[in-house]
């Protein structure tokens, strides 16, 4: 029991302390990578809608926006982490880590639009994709809008 | 009302630069804030304006009287004349000379600005390559901040022809769409076919130096072989 009891409290320590460890550094490093391979994603995913369509590349591709977008991005804005380098000084505006309930919003519709595109992914209905594909870069543009400097 | 009344002030050319800007501004602005697959439009109608600013750039010379940029230019003496209320003339007079310059400025930095631009989403300008990403990264902030100027300059310019409609009881838009004024005057001369066909061929050319469709082919992608199944 007594064992029990410290396990629980060691494993607290252990997470509190997990969450309080990641670095302002680390987390801005992260978000900039996350946010640049949804880049590569997009443009993938643009690459065949214009071109020739290839229904198992844009899976592919749809399905790692789709990861991204539920992975619960906004743990990686740690409070403090408004300023500072991961790959490059980070572009974040303050108002992201205040405005709660709007940014909560923005990034609920994101989510949304993720979780289409890959559903619509998986048809391979290429009019459907573009479709699905534009209104998630309306997402990501009206984020960038109003949370990221110019 | 007679005939003889009338005096040409914008020739055909003109009036048509002028609408078709009015509407690519338009369709520019919303289709840069709407975004989404609406950036693609922004992209092209963006390659239109690159035609309709260097043909009023040409036809600022070789087009007819009250269009070209000698006839209106602001200089301070005329404008002074014109704040002392001595200025006597058709066609722009030297502060709407202003507004004209002033307009055309700020777009042509918007237009250059854009051709390098990028959204980090899924769109960029055709000329993007040809600069670093940090300049066009820079550059797309100089986009997105010189286009308040310009919506400021549109709406100014709006509440100039509402003041000479309302105040002045001078409305200037129906001589913008039907080229004509009442009253006398010297008539608009010059900008004959051969300077409209020059004006031409160089807005094309600027439309096909903005499209980048001169860059080198990018190299053709690797056969898939190549890259790792994974
Ligand atoms: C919830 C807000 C939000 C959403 C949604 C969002 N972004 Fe961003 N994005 C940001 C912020 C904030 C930054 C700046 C991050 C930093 O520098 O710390 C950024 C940076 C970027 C960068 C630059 C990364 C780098 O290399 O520094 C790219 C590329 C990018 N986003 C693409 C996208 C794409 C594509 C989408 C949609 C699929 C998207 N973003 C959705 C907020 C968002
Ligand atoms: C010449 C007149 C132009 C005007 C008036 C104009 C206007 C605009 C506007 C209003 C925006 C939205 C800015 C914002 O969100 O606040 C925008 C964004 C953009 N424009 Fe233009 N534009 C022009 C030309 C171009 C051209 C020629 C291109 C490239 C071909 C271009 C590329 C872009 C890009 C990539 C963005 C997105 C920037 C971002 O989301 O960060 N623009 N433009």
């Amino acid at each position: 029991m007594k064992n029990k009891l410290m396990l629980a409290l060691l494993a607290t320590a252990l997470t509190a302390t997990a969450h309080a460890q990641v670095k302002t550094e680390d987390a801005i490093k992260w978000r900039q990578s996350a946010y640049a391979t949804m880049g590569w994603s997009m443009a993938r995913i643009k690459a065949n809608v214009e071109g020739t369509y290839n229904k198992d590349e844009v899976i592919k591709a749809a399905n790692v926006i789709q990861a991204i977008a539920n992975s619960g991005m906004g743990a990686l804005y740690v409070p403090g982490s408004d300023k500072g380098k991961g790959w490059v000084d980070t572009r974040v505006k303050p108002e992201l880590f205040t405005d709660g309930a709007k940014v909560g919003k923005i990034a609920g519709d994101f989510n949304q639009a993720a979780n289409e595109l890959a559903k619509v992914a998986a048809t391979g209905d290429a009019g459907a994709v573009k479709n699905a594909f534009g209104k998630l870069g309306g997402t990501c543009k009206s984020c960038h809008d109003d949370y990221r400097n110019k | 009302m007679n005939s003889n009344n009338r005096t040409l002030v914008w020739d055909l050319p003109t009036r048509l630069f002028h609408w078709l800007l009015a509407l690519a501004v338009i369709g520019l602005v919303v289709t840069g804030k709407v975004g989404g697959n609406l950036i693609d439009w922004h992209g092209r109608i963006g390659l239109v304006v690159a035609g309709l600013i260097v043909f009023r750039l040409v036809w600022g010379v070789l087009g007819s009287t009250y269009a070209r940029f000698a006839t209106f230019f602001p200089t301070p003496g005329r404008i002074a004349a014109y704040l002392r209320g001595e200025w006597r003339g058709l066609g722009h007079n030297p502060l709407g000379a202003l507004s004209v310059f002033a307009l055309i400025g700020v777009l042509t930095v918007q237009l250059l600005t854009g051709l390098v631009a990028n959204d980090d989403i899924a769109f960029a300008g055709p000329l993007h390559d040809l600069v670093g990403r940090d300049f066009s990264n820079l550059a797309t902030s100089w986009h997105r901040l010189a286009v308040n100027v310009l919506i400021v300059l549109v709406v100014l310019h709006l509440a100039a022809i509402m003041f000479y409609a309302h105040v002045k009881k001078d409305n200037l838009v129906k001589p913008m769409v039907r080229g004509w004024k009442e009253g006398g005057g010297e008539p608009a001369r010059g900008g004959g076919l051969v300077a409209l066909l020059v004006a031409l061929a160089l807005a094309a050319a600027a439309v096909y130096a903005a499209s980048g469709a001169w860059l080198p082919e990018p190299p053709p992608p690797p056969p898939a072989v190549t890259t790792p199944a994974w």
